[in-house]
C-alpha cells in the first residue's frame, strides 16, 4: 500500500494536480481545465484521476493541500458577500475616509476602490474604550439588538465589527459578536480583534471588512469541496494555503479567508524554498513570470521574507503575507510606443486569449512572447510541447511595424522589448532586495512559471547575480509547493512598552499569552507535540517612531535578555537605515508568534551524476539573435527531459521542455545537478 | 558587475556624444532614478519621529542632476517641488562650487533666500560627487510641525529663517549650526530625530546614485539625463497640443479668515500649438497675512495644474516646465516679495489650480473637474502634555471634497491638488497627544449637486483632555463655496464650531479648556452638469446612504 501526498493548485485556466509517493519520492503531475462555475468539480475530479491513474486502488492519501484563487477573484471581481458593519459611534465613515490620500497624485480621473460596505449598512453603537484601556461607554444590549435587526432587514450575509482600541480590550467586540450570533444565526460574523489585533484603526477595519466580504464565499466554496473530496476517498483533513505560505485547515480558512488572498503565488515561493533546500541553496530570489504578471520574492536563509501589511487590489490588508511584489508584465504583455516616443511594455496584456500575435487568435500588437519568438529564443513552430502552433512570421511583421515608428530594425525592436521587460523585472527585484538592505548578488535567482527561465539569464546579469537555479519543472512549482508546506498560524498582540528590564514580566506575559493561544490551536488542529514549532519575534522601534523592525526575541531567561534584544534591534536598524541613535530610547510595540505544525518533508528523487556531454539531448539547432553582438548566432537546442545529471551545457544554448524554455547566454554555463535542476553560472573568463 | 554589462557600457560611451542613446537605456536609467527617490521617501517616513512625517507623510524627495535640474520628484506632495526646485540654485549662488565637497549636507527653509516656500518645510540637500565631479543632488523636504503660535504680518514673525548653509561638512555634523536651529524650535527633540531621518534619507540616495555612476559611467548618465528631460518635454508638448489653441480667462473670489476683504484672483491663458503661457499679472498685492505665495510656489502649482490636464503619467522632471511660460507681478499675493508672510500659502495655491482649471473648462470639458474643496484646512494644537510635562504640537491638515468629473462623481474626503498628506490614525493621535477624536464623518449635502455629484467634505471633532491648549484652526471657503461646472451646483463650506457655537471669521488663536471640543467642517466640492441629469438610481442611493438629504433629493434633483 503506497502513501500519497496530493497538492491541487486551482487557477483561472488550469487546475494543476501533483502527487508525491512518500516511499520513493517520485512525483507526478496532472493538468486539467478548471471549472470556474464550481472549481471544486475540477479539483476533486483531478485528485480522483491522479489517484486512480498513478496510485492504484490500494493507494492511501496521507495529505491533501490546496491553493486557491477563490478569495483573490472574489475581491478583484467584487463578488463577495452583502456586508454590514458595526463601528464605534462617530466612525462609520472611516471606511470611506481611509487615510484621506487620493488614489493618484496627478490623474483627476482615478478612483478609490469601492467601499465593500455601503454607508447605509454601516451602523454605529454607543461605545468607547480609550488608548489605555479605560472604558468610557459600553454598548447596550438593546442598541446592539436593534443594529442586528436592522442589518438582518437589509439582508446582510456577513457582518464585521470594528471598535477603536479593540487590540487593547476585546470585550466590547466580543459582546456584540455574541448578541449578533443570537440575532443573525448563520450570518458570517467577524471581529477586528480576531482578524487583526493591531494599532491603526483604518487598516484594521479594512482587513476586517475584507474578511467579512470573503467569508460567505469561502465558506460556500469549502462546503462544496469537502464532500466531493470525501467521495474521492480522501479521508484526511484537507488543508488550504494562506498568503504567508503556511497551510490552515478548512475550518480556519472559513473563519479567516482574508489570510488566503495570496494563496496562489505564496505556494510557488514555498516550492522554491524546498527546491533550494534539497540542494543546499537557501538564499534565493524567486522570479515567477506568467502570462500577465510576474511575482518576485526574497528567501533569506531558507525563510521567505514576509510583510504584515499590503494593499491587495486597492484594499489595505494587515495579515502576515509572504512579501511578494507583483509587476504587471508577463509573456502576454503588449509592447507599444508612448506619446513621448519611448518603448513601453505592459501592463496591458493579451492574456492567454487572444494571446501573443504568434498564436494567430486575433491579437495584432506584439507581446514579450512575440519578441522571444522573433529572436529565435522560443520555438518558432510550436510551444507547450507541440500543443500550441506558432506563426513566427506574424510576430516578425508586428514587431517590424512597431520598430518602424522608433527607427529601429525588427531585431533591435525585439531586443528592446526584452530589455525593457528585464529593466522592469530588475526594478521589482531591487525593491524586494536592495530597498530592504539585501544585496541581490548574495542570492541565487530561481526562475519559474512559463516565462521565468526565458528571461532569467539577462535579469541575473542586470543585477550582477551569478547563479541561476531553474527547477526541474518550472511551470508547476506552485503545485509542488503545496505538498511541502507546513501547517501554520500567526498570532500577534500589540503591547506598547519601552525595552527595559522593568518590563521583563510584561514581556513574559505577552509571550505566554501568545504561546497559550498557539497551544490551543495546535490542539484544535490535532498537531502532535513532536511536530509543534513556534517562533517569537517582536516589532521594535525608537520611541517616537511609528514604523517598526521585526526583531527575533532572544531565547532563554532573564540573563542578558535585554542586551541581546537591543543588539538584535541595533543590527536590524543599522542594516535598514545605515545609522543607529544610541541616545534614544527603544520601544517594543507588537509581539508576534508563528506557530508551525511541521510537515515531514519527503526527500526528492536523486539521480547519479553522469558525464558532462549533453549531446544525447541535442534535438535541434537554430539561429538566435544576440543583441550583445548585434547578430544571429547558431545555438544548439536541448530537450530538458533528456538532459542527465552531470551534463554541462555551455551558452549560447536553448533548453526546451513542455512547460517552459530556458535561455543560456553566451558566457554562461549550465549544468544539471543530481535533482535534475539546471544550474546556470557565469563562465570563468 | 558582470563582464557583459561592462561591455555594453563601453559600447554606448564609445559611440560618442552625437549618436542618440537608445530609448531603452533611457527607460532603464529613468526607472533607477525614480526608485532612488521613492526609497529615500520610505526611509524618511520610517525613521522619523513626528506624526506629521511618520504618519501624515508630509515630506518629499527629489533627485537633481549636477546642473541643478529636477530629474525626478517622488510622488508625495506637489507643492514641495516649489521649495525643492529653487534650493540648488540658491546654494550655488551662495557657495562657490569649489568649496562644496563630498559629505556636505546643506539645510535651508527660507522662502526668499533658501529656495523654500514656507519656514516649516526644511530642505536637506546633499551634493553627489563622482570622481571629483558634481553629478547630482539628493534632496528631501520634511514639514516640521513647529514654529507654532506665531503671528503672520511678515516672515520674521513666522519662525527661524535658514538660508542654505551646511549642517554637515565633509561628513561631520556642524554641531554649532544644529544647536542654533534646535534652540529656535519649540519641540527640539522631534526636530533632532526628524533631521537625523532626513540625513539618513539623503545618505541612502547618495549611495544609490554612486552605484548608478559605477554601473553606467557619468558621461552616459549625463546624456541620459538630458534625454529624460527632453522626453518629458515632448510628452508635455504633446499634451498641450491636444488643447485647442486660444485665449482663455478666468477669475474667482478668494477669501480667508485672516483678513476681511474678498480678493479677486485672475488668470489669462494662451495656448498656441504645443506651448502655453499663463499670465497672472493684475492679481492683488501681497497681504499682511500668511497667504502669500512666492514665485517658486506659483511655478510648482502651475506645473501641477497643467500636468493634471495634459499628461498625468509624464515623469515629474524639469523637462515638463519648458513649454510652460508663467508671468506674474512681483509683490503680488501670487508672487510675493520679501518680507511677506507665507506660512498659509497652500490655501492660495489650491485656488490657483482652480483658476487654471476654470480657464480651460470650455476648451477641454472632458478633462476638467469642478472645483475641489479649494483649501488646505489646518488645525494646530499646542500645549503642555500632562502625561509627559513636555510641550507638544499636533498639526493636521484636513481633506475635503474632490470635484465632480465629466463622467463620474468626485471623491469624498480626500486631500486634493497641491497636497496629499495622510491623516493621523486616531489611535496614533490619542496615544501620543492629550486629545480625543469624538467624530470623524462625512457631511451630508456637502457634495455639490450635479449630473455627477461633487465629493463630500467631512467633520472632525476633537476633545481636549486633562489640560488647556491653544488651537489654530485655519481655512478658506468660509464665505464662498467650491463652484460647479456646466450647471453643476456648489459644494459645502468651511466652518469651525466650539461649545460656544460657530466661531466667527477672523478669530485668531482659540484657547480651549480641559474637556472642551472643537469641531471643524471642511468644504465639499462642486458638481458637474445639471442636477436634473443625474440618474435617479444614483439619487436614491445617495439618499439611502444619507449622503444627501430628502430635501436635496426632492427639491434639487426632483426625486419623487
Amino acid at each position: 500500500m503506497s502513501s500519497l501526498r496530493i497538492g491541487v493548485d486551482s487557477g483561472g485556466t488550469f487546475t494543476d494536480v501533483c502527487m508525491l509517493e512518500e516511499e520513493t519520492g517520485r512525483f507526478s503531475v496532472w493538468k486539467l481545465s478548471s471549472t470556474p462555475s464550481d472549481p471544486s468539480v475540477a479539483i476533486a475530479g483531478g485528485a480522483g484521476e491522479i489517484i486512480s491513474r498513478y496510485g492504484g486502488d490500494d493507494a492511501q492519501v496521507s495529505f491533501f493541500g490546496h491553493g486557491t484563487t477563490v478569495a483573490t477573484n472574489a475581491l478583484i471581481q467584487g463578488r463577495g458577500a452583502k456586508c454590514g458593519l458595526i463601528t464605534s459611534d462617530g466612525f462609520r465613515d472611516l471606511l470611506d475616509l481611509g487615510r484621506q490620500r487620493r488614489p493618484h497624485l496627478y490623474d483627476l480621473q482615478a478612483d478609490k476602490p469601492e467601499a465593500l460596505v455601503p454607508r447605509d449598512r454601516r451602523l454605529e453603537v454607543s461605545e468607547r474604550i480609550h488608548y489605555d484601556g479605560t472604558v468610557e461607554r459600553e454598548p447596550s444590549e438593546d442598541e446592539i439588538r436593534a443594529a442586528a435587526r436592522q442589518l438582518r432587514a437589509a439582508g446582510a450575509e456577513a457582518v464585521a465589527v470594528c471598535f477603536l482600541y479593540s487590540f487593547v480590550d476585546t470585550e466590547h467586540e466580543a459582546k456584540v459578536e455574541a448578541i449578533l450570533k443570537e440575532e443573525l444565526g448563520d450570518s458570517f460574523l467577524t471581529t477586528s480583534h480576531e482578524v487583526c489585533p493591531e494599532f491603526r484603526e483604518y487598516e484594521r477595519l479594512s482587513t476586517t471588512v475584507v474578511n467579512a466580504f470573503l467569508g460567505p464565499v469561502m465558506r460556500g466554496y469549502l462546503e462544496r469541496l469537502s464532500p466531493r473530496l470525501a467521495e474521492t476517498g480522501i479521508n484526511v483533513p484537507p488543508f488550504i494555503t494562506q498568503s504567508n505560505g503556511g497551510t490552515i485547515t478548512f475550518e480556519t480558512a472559513a473563519k479567516l479567508p482574508v489570510r488566503t488572498v495570496l494563496s496562489g503565488p505564496s505556494t510557488g515561493v514555498i516550492g522554491a524554498v524546498e527546491t533550494g533546500r534539497a540542494v543546499g541553496v537557501d538564499n534565493i530570489i524567486t522570479f515567477d513570470m506568467g502570462g500577465t504578471s510576474t511575482d518576485v520574492s526574497l528567501i533569506e536563509r531558507g525563510r521567505p521574507r514576509t510583510t504584515t501589511e499590503a494593499e491587495v487590489h486597492g484594499y489595505p490588508i494587515k495579515s502576515p503575507m509572504i512579501d511578494i511584489h507583483t509587476v504587471g508584465a508577463g509573456g502576454g504583455s503588449i509592447a507599444y510606443v508612448d506619446s513621448g516616443g519611448l518603448l513601453k511594455v505592459g501592463p496591458r496584456s493579451a492574456g492567454a486569449d487572444p494571446g501573443p500575435v504568434c498564436y494567430g487568435l486575433g491579437n495584432e500588437e506584439p507581446t514579450v512572447t512575440d519578441a522571444n519568438v522573433a529572436m529565435g529564443v522560443l520555438n518558432g513552430e510550436a510551444l507547450l510541447g507541440g500543443r500550441m502552433k506558432i506563426d513566427r512570421s506574424a510576430s516578425l511583421a508586428a514587431i517590424e511595424k512597431l520598430g518602424s515608428g522608433l527607427g529601429l530594425s525588427m531585431e533591435e525592436t525585439a531586443a528592446g522589448i526584452i530589455r525593457v521587460v528585464t529593466a522592469n523585472m530588475a526594478r521589482a527585484i531591487r525593491l524586494i532586495s536592495v530597498q530592504r538592505g539585501h544585496d541581490p548578488r548574495d542570492y541565487c535567482l530561481m526562475p519559474f512559471g512559463g516565462g521565468g527561465p526565458v528571461h532569467a539569464g539577462r535579469l541575473a546579469r542586470e543585477l550582477g547575480m551569478d547563479r541561476i537555479l531553474v527547477p526541474r519543472n518550472p511551470g508547476i512549482l506552485c503545485a509542488l509547493g503545496l505538498l511541502l508546506t507546513d501547517i501554520r498560524r500567526d498570532f500577534s498582540v500589540t503591547r506598547r512598552m519601552s525595552a527595559e528590564p522593568a518590563n521583563l514580566q510584561a514581556i513574559q506575559d505577552a509571550v505566554d499569552g501568545l504561546k497559550s493561544d498557539a497551544e490551543d490551536w495546535f490542539d484544535s488542529e490535532g498537531i502532535g507535540a513532536d511536530r509543534r514549532r513556534v517562533l517569537v519575534t517582536t516589532d521594535m522601534r525608537y520611541a517616537g517612531q511609528n514604523y517598526e523592525l521585526q526583531v527575533p526575541l532572544p531565547e532563554g531567561g532573564a540573563d542578558g535578555f535585554f542586551d541581546h534584544l537591543v543588539e538584535n534591534f541595533n543590527q536590524a536598524y543599522q542594516r535598514q537605515y545605515d545609522y543607529t541613535a544610541p541616545d534614544e530610547g527603544i520601544e517594543i510595540v507588537t509581539f508576534r508568534l508563528e506557530a508551525y505544525g511541521v510537515v515531514e518533508k519527503p526527500s526528492f528523487e536523486k539521480y547519479e551524476e553522469g558525464d558532462a556531454d549533453p549531446s544525447a539531448a541535442l534535438i535541434d539547432k537554430r539561429r538566435v539573435y544576440k543583441p550583445e553582438i548585434g547578430d544571429y548566432v547558431e545555438s544548439p537546442v536541448y530537450d530538458r527531459d533528456k538532459l542527465k545529471a552531470g551534463n554541462v551545457v555551455p551558452g549560447p544554448a536553448i533548453v526546451e521542455q513542455m512547460d517552459s524554455t530556458t535561455l543560456i547566454l553566451p558566457g554562461q554555463i549550465g549544468q544539471i545537478d543530481t535533482h535534475l535542476n539546471l544550474v546556470i553560472r557565469e563562465g570563468v573568463h | 558587475m558582470s563582464s557583459q554589462s561592462a561591455n555594453q557600457t563601453a559600447t554606448a560611451t564609445d559611440a560618442g556624444a552625437d549618436v542618440p542613446i537608445d530609448p531603452v537605456t533611457v527607460e532603464v536609467i529613468g526607472n533607477a532614478i525614480a526608485s532612488i527617490a521613492d526609497e529615500m521617501g520610505e526611509t524618511l517616513v520610517r525613521a522619523s519621529y513626528s506624526t506629521n512625517i511618520k504618519e501624515r507623510r508630509d515630506c518629499s524627495t527629489v533627485i537633481f542632476d549636477g546642473k541643478g535640474r529636477t530629474l525626478y520628484q517622488a510622488e508625495h506632495i506637489p507643492i514641495h517641488l516649489g521649495s525643492l526646485m529653487g534650493v540648488i540654485d540658491e546654494i550655488l549662488v551662495r557657495h562657490d562650487l569649489s568649496t562644496i565637497a563630498d559629505g556636505d549636507i546643506f539645510i535651508g527653509n527660507d522662502a526668499y533666500t533658501g529656495g523654500g516656500t514656507h519656514l516649516p518645510d526644511i530642505v536637506l540637500a546633499s551634493p553627489i560627487f563622482h570622481d571629483g565631479r558634481l553629478v547630482g543632488w539628493a534632496t528631501n523636504l520634511a514639514h516640521h510641525a513647529d514654529f507654532v503660535d506665531r503671528a503672520h504680518a511678515h516672515i520674521f514673525q513666522e519662525g527661524l529663517r535658514i538660508p542654505p548653509i551646511r549642517i554637515q561638512k565633509a561628513g561631520l555634523i556642524q554641531q554649532d549650526v544644529f544647536e542654533l536651529i534646535l534652540l529656535n524650535c519649540q519641540v527640539p527633540h522631534e526636530r533632532r530625530a526628524d533631521l537625523r531621518a532626513q540625513m539618513a534619507a539623503n545618505s541612502f540616495g547618495v549611495k544609490r546614485f554612486h552605484a548608478l555612476c559605477e554601473r553606467y559611467g557619468v558621461d552616459l548618465l549625463e546624456r541620459v539625463f538630458d534625454e529624460l528631460l527632453d522626453y518629458a518635454e515632448r510628452r508635455m508638448r504633446a499634451g498641450i497640443a491636444s488643447i485647442p489653441d486660444g485665449h482663455y480667462e478666468f477669475q474667482d473670489i478668494f477669501e480667508c479668515d485672516e483678513f476681511p476683504e474678498q480678493l479677486t484672483f485672475r488668470v489669462a491663458i494662451d495656448v498656441e500649438g504645443d506651448e502655453m503661457t499663463l499670465d497672472f499679472r493684475g492679481n492683488p498685492p501681497q497681504v499682511r497675512a500668511s497667504l502669500n505665495m512666492v514665485e517658486t510656489a506659483l511655478l510648482a502649482t502651475v506645473y501641477y495644474a497643467v500636468k493634471t490636464v495634459t499628461d498625468p503619467e509624464a515623469p515629474p522632471n524639469a523637462g515638463l516646465f519648458r513649454p510652460i511660460k508663467v508671468i506674474s507681478s512681483p509683490g503680488s499675493i501670487l508672487s510675493a516679495s520679501e518680507p511677506a508672510a507665507v506660512n498659509g500659502r497652500t490655501n492660495t495655491c489650491q485656488r490657483v489650480v482652480d483658476l487654471v482649471h476654470g480657464a480651460l473648462a470650455d476648451a477641454i470639458p472632458e478633462r476638467i473637474i469642478a472645483a475641489c474643496n479649494g483649501a488646505v484646512t489646518s488645525t494646530t494644537f499646542s500645549g503642555i502634555n500632562p502625561r509627559t510635562g513636555a510641550f507638544y504640537v499636533y498639526l493636521e491638515t484636513l481633506g475635503g471634497g474632490f470635484g465632480a468629473r465629466a463622467t463620474k462623481d468626485g471623491l469624498d474626503g480626500v486631500q486634493v491638488h497641491i497636497t496629499n498628506t495622510s491623516n493621523l490614525p486616531i489611535e496614533g493621535l490619542e496615544m501620543e497627544y492629550p486629545l480625543r477624536v469624538e467624530r470623524y464623518e462625512l457631511v451630508r449635502d456637502s457634495g455639490g449637486p450635479g449630473t455627477w455629484r461633487g465629493g463630500m467634505g467631512f467633520n472632525r471633532t476633537i476633545r481636549v483632555v486633562e489640560h488647556d491648549c491653544r488651537v489654530d484652526a485655519r481655512g478658506t471657503r468660509h464665505l464662498t463655496a467650491p463652484w460647479g461646472l456646466f450647471g453643476g451646483l456648489e459644494g459645502g463650506r468651511f466652518s469651525v464650531q466650539t461649545e460656544a457655537g460657530e466661531v466667527a471669521r477672523n478669530h485668531g488663536m482659540l484657547e480651549l479648556k480641559d474637556g472642551e471640543t472643537i469641531s471643524v467642517t471642511t468644504p465639499g466640492a462642486g458638481g458637474y452638469g445639471e442636477p436634473s441629469g443625474r440618474d435617479p438610481e444614483l439619487v436614491k442611493k445617495d439618499l439611502a446612504e444619507d449622503r444627501i438629504s430628502k430635501k436635496t433629493a426632492e427639491e434639487i434633483y426632483g426625486l419623487r
